[in-house]
């Protein structure tokens, strides 16, 4: 049984979970790194202990260090949180040898699924929909044709040692596509010496949607609706809500079906989410499956009435899920907003320093999930991100009054904030309509 | 602004009853606890890590990025496909003739501790699409030391690699000699050497990989003889260890002594090989001298799996690019009339392409290779083989920068002896393998100092031009900014001499010409008009073959054009002489020059 959980982790989150384990009873230990001495999660913890230098990867990185501090405080289990080692699956299987409980799947599920490779086609073999593309490298242009026929168009060439955008061409239709190759090619062989190439199905301007699974050591697995995440700045979520404003009944239900078959097919256990790309024709292809807490889960907790790290510790704990997929009823409309420390004026650099005042809002239907307060410093070594502002109301557009009002009584001085720029969104037609894809904010930006 | 301090005034948490009352006891064995050899300690910093991932991940710290010795089976697995490994000479009777005591049972132990023959594992490798005998050595086995065991199954596979006509690769990790064996240790060093230079005299290729440490016995023999030498970061290499220097010289050695590094700056080294990325590296240069000493004739660029006729096409046509359309009649003449004076300025324009401009227009896949193997490595030369059209070719460029601080590091193009040592080293490696030089000409003349006197630069040169005169493949000259003197002719005693319209090409530079016949260097502009110093005067003086008309604003931006001809001429001439024998080449070679 666990009794004292270590939180391998810092800020909100950190703070979430010592919060979900106070209620239940659990004590807590802290670590933390010698810049976080003061931090919230650092004071609020039974117990806090110090793992390194400011540098992540010399504090919330260092594996063995964290072994320690687990031992030394006598905890017998392990949250990791979002992020730093959360989705190690050496960091997993060194706890699993050390006889210390890990706080979600166990090594080998995540190792298999931190593949994208072994991930997808355990999918494909589970009859999850999965992006076309070429499974064997294609070396020429002619060949290249065959399968990008097979592929379908639009059809990004991509470099198999590709990075950084280096060798990658996407070609709209057979005319194209000899002329796109080559490019794409000659820019491989230039950048990395080596022209193998593979070929995936293009998708344009897709939307975001997560779903949200648990499953127990028992079999059993469920689905907690979804996620539309598609309000995104630079690969970064902006704003979360669920349900999303694109998906009727019967998708919804399809989409659940696949993410419950992914999740048996991965062998999963504990809190995981199914990444999927939606196109415009609503068809959905699996992406990746995320084998940790997600920091939008807030969205899933109000529209389910699930906490959902109480739930990860109890599977962790070996006991069964208390409820079946027909006991799940998403109700209402829930949003989350990210409050970041930054500037929206100069490119949204990070801003990190001393809050000097804050006010936060409260009322009917307004969490707010944060680690920050008056007079605390914000360290530049770290994630940018202040605090979750997520409201509840029964529809989408209450929900969207609500996170106005909510957004319009915050005051954080001190420090640049992206409370403007949320506000801001709140009013913008696109998102009211429901209407945007990934890329909506990065066009609107532009403009 | 006073702070909120949170010190000690939340409270903790009270345990539930049903989680407090299962007490603390448990089962022993469920608590909480590290196995033994679960962690370990990095040796270089300290930090503890997590031994299996750090084996899995190639034996190397995920701390300080330091590397691990590797047991001999896992860097083959590192090295060659699943499966790719064949091992050869097992099981070899150890002998003692110093009758050294305990040493036959001492080898016994380590065979049966680690399930290994001896220090070196040999075999056939097959690495990506590459076939090669491969020998890697074991540090846990007496330290990696050559016996005869050592030597005579590095010599056996290096004799069976010569029959075969593969090349070789060994990867060294050693102390050197093994002192229980006396003189026969010593006779390895001899036999392993004799070997390779059998098997290179066959002109096959050899690649070094230095692991840490190579010292002693094994880095004075088969070691230090490859074509191509690389080694691991950081790894110790070196004759004499570092303690024995201290102590005979009385001194502390400075940081880096006898490291990778060093090596690499003292021109002993043709690079260094981060471990994950060791089998690429090998493959491109497998790839890169493949099968070109099979009865070829000198200098038969053979393209990369295509027929000679095929590649001949290939390089004429330039592989269906669009510039097929353009014929040579349809070079641009020269039309500017500017001044030589204007000339020499622009040839000296900052914003003018550089060598390795040229380098990633005219060539793909290029990989430098370092050092004089005397002592050196000229900044100011960047050496190693690239691909033209699919053919494996030497270039050799002058390098300038495009910034003072990368002109310093590059010493505004001025090559030293180490220079000049270094680019005949890689002139006579091209010819071993068949492989055509091309040279890219760019400066003011060759390093003048005390340092560039002490080691010879008047030689240096000389060697070139010796060597050159009679290397056996063909050897093109491009000058694409100034060509100042014996400096430059070092690398462009060639077949064909090419220089871009506002390049230059003078026996000394017109400020020295000045200040020399008229002690005045201020009579710089009079001087390069009477020096027949340009292209268009060159060519017309039969110095150069060709001269390539540059646009009027000559940048980065602009030389596409250039090059596109310059590409289909390098095609026109690497065609040609391909169908020359090597005495009609040298021949024509010599006559080039006898005229004068």
């Amino acid at each position: 049984m666990i009794r004292k959980v270590l939180i391998a982790n810092r800020g909100e989150i950190a703070v979430r979970i010592i919060r979900a384990c106070r209620e239940m009873g659990i004590r807590t230990v802290a670590v933390y790194s010698e810049a976080d001495r003061s931090a919230l999660h650092t004071q609020l913890a039974d117990e806090a202990v110090c793992i390194g230098p400011a540098p992540a990867r010399d504090s919330y990185l260092n594996m063995e260090q964290i072994i320690s501090a687990t031992l030394i405080s006598g905890a017998d289990s392990i949250h990791p949180g979002v992020g730093f080692l959360s989705e190690n699956s050496n960091f997993a299987r060194l706890c699993e040898h050390c006889n210390i409980t890990f706080i979600g799947p166990d090594s080998q599920v995540m190792e298999r699924l931190g593949n994208k490779v072994t991930a997808k086609q355990t999918m494909q073999a589970a009859g999850v929909p999965v992006i076309p593309g070429t499974e064997e490298p294609v070396l020429d242009a002619q060949e290249g044709l065959a399968a990008a026929k097979r592929v379908g168009y639009p059809v990004m060439i991509k470099a198999a040692l590709g990075g950084g955008g280096k060798g990658m061409r996407v070609a709209e239709n057979a005319e194209e596509f000899e002329a796109s190759f080559q490019t794409a090619q000659t820019e491989a062989r230039q950048a990395f010496g080596d022209g193998t190439m593979y070929l995936e199905h293009f998708v344009r301007n897709p939307r975001h949607i997560e779903f949200q699974i648990l499953a127990d050591r028992h079999g059993h697995v469920v689905h907690l609706g979804e996620r539309d995440c598609s309000m995104q700045r630079g690969h970064q979520k902006v704003i979360e809500e669920s349900p999303s404003p694109a998906l009727d009944e019967e998708l919804r239900s399809a989409m659940g079906k696949a993410a419950v078959a992914a999740a048996k097919a991965a062998g999963y256990q504990n809190a995981g989410t199914i990444e999927f790309l939606l196109t415009k024709e609503k068809n959905f292809y699996f992406m990746e499956m995320n084998t940790r807490i997600q920091v939008e889960h807030p969205v899933t907790e109000w529209v389910t009435g699930i906490d959902l790290i109480k739930e990860q510790i109890r599977i962790a704990d070996g006991e069964e899920l208390p409820f079946a997929q027909e006991d799940i009823q998403i109700q209402g409309h829930a949003i989350e907003c990210r409050i970041n420390a930054e500037d929206p004026a100069r490119g949204f650099l990070p801003s990190p320093g001393t809050i000097e005042e804050l006010y936060l809002p409260g009322g009917k239907g307004v969490r707010i999930d944060s680690a920050i307060y008056s007079g605390y410093t914000v360290p530049p070594y770290y994630d940018s991100m202040l605090a979750k502002l997520i409201v509840h109301a029964r529809t989408r557009q209450g929900a969207i009054r609500k996170m106005k009002r909510a957004l319009g009584e915050i005051i954080i001085e001190g420090i640049c904030t992206n409370v403007d720029f949320q506000y801001e969104l709140m009013e913008d037609d696109r998102f009211l309509e429901g209407n945007f894809d990934i890329n909506y904010l990065e066009r609107r930006n532009v403009k | 602004m006073t702070g909120l301090n949170l010190a000690h005034r939340f409270k903790k948490t009270t345990d539930l009853p049903n989680r407090a009352d299962e007490g603390n006891a448990g089962d022993k064995n469920q608590a909480p606890a590290v196995p033994d050899g679960l962690l370990s300690r990095c040796n270089k910093c300290r930090k503890s890590i997590y031994t299996a991932q750090v084996k899995e991940a190639g034996y190397i710290c995920p701390h300080c990025g330091g590397y691990f010795r590797m047991p001999v089976r896992k860097r083959i697995a590192l090295l060659t496909e699943p499966d790719g490994f064949e091992e050869w000479d097992i099981g070899m009777a150890v002998e003692n003739p110093l009758n050294y005591k305990g040493y036959p049972e001492k080898v016994q132990m380590l065979r049966e501790k680690y399930d290994l023959d001896e220090a070196v594992l040999t075999g056939l490798a097959q690495i990506g699409s590459q076939k090669a005998a491969l020998a890697v050595m074991d540090g846990r086995f007496l330290m990696g030391s050559m016996g005869h065991i050592v030597g005579e199954k590095i010599t056996r596979a290096v004799e069976r690699a010569t029959r075969m006509k593969l090349p070789v690769i060994i990867l060294s990790c050693s102390g050197g000699a093994r002192m229980q064996e006396g003189m026969t240790s010593l006779m390895q060093m001899a036999k392993t050497s004799a070997a390779l230079k059998r098997h290179s005299d066959a002109g096959l290729l050899y690649i070094s990989v230095l692991t840490d440490p190579t010292m002693g016995g094994v880095t004075a023999s088969f070691a230090m003889l490859g074509d191509v030498i690389l080694a691991e970061p950081k790894a110790l290499i070196g004759f004499a260890g570092p303690r024995v220097i201290e102590q005979t010289i009385g001194q502390k050695l400075p940081k880096g002594f006898q490291k990778a590094e060093f090596l690499l700056e003292h021109g002993f080294l043709d690079g260094i090989v981060p471990r994950m990325e060791m089998k690429n590296e090998l493959e491109r240069l497998l790839k890169l001298h493949e099968n070109l000493a099979e009865g070829q004739r000198a200098f038969h660029v053979k393209p990369i799996q295509k027929s000679k006729r095929e590649q001949k096409e290939a390089l004429l046509a330039g592989e269906g690019s669009p510039e097929t359309e353009e014929t040579p009649a349809a070079q641009k003449k020269i039309t500017s009339t500017l001044t030589p004076w204007e000339r020499v300025q622009i040839s000296r324009k900052k914003d003018r392409p550089v060598g390795r401009d040229y380098l990633n227009k005219l060539f793909t896949g290029f990989m430098e290779l370092h050092g004089d193997r005397c002592g050196g490595d000229d900044p100011a030369l960047t050496g190693g083989i690239a691909l033209f059209r699919g053919c494996p070719v030497t270039v050799l460029v002058q390098k300038k920068g495009k910034s003072t601080t990368e002109n310093v590091d590059c010493r505004f193009g001025m090559m030293s002896p180490e220079g000049y040592r270094k680019a005949l080293r890689l002139m006579k490696e091209a010819e071993k393998f068949h492989r055509p030089v091309i040279c890219l000409v760019d400066t003011p003349g060759a390093f003048c100092g005390m340092e560039a006197e002490e080691r010879g630069q008047g030689e240096a040169i000389a060697r070139n031009l010796f060597e050159l005169s009679g290397l056996k493949v063909p050897v093109l000259s491009l000058n694409i900014g100034e060509g100042g003197s014996g400096g430059a002719l070092a690398l462009a005693l060639a077949d064909e001499v090419w220089m871009l319209e506002n390049s230059v090409y003078s026996v000394l530079s017109p400020e020295g010409y000045a200040a020399i016949l008229w002690k005045d260097a201020s009579l710089a502009e009079e001087a390069a008009n009477l020096m027949k110093m340009t292209a268009p005067q060159l060519k017309a003086a039969g110095v150069v073959e060709r001269v390539f008309a540059e646009p009027k604003q000559y940048t980065t931006d602009t030389m596409e054009t250039v090059c596109r001809q310059i590409r289909q001429e390098i095609g026109r001439f690497l065609a040609e002489k391909s169908d020359m024998t090597e005495k009609e080449l040298l021949e024509q070679r010599y006559e080039r020059y006898r005229k004068f």
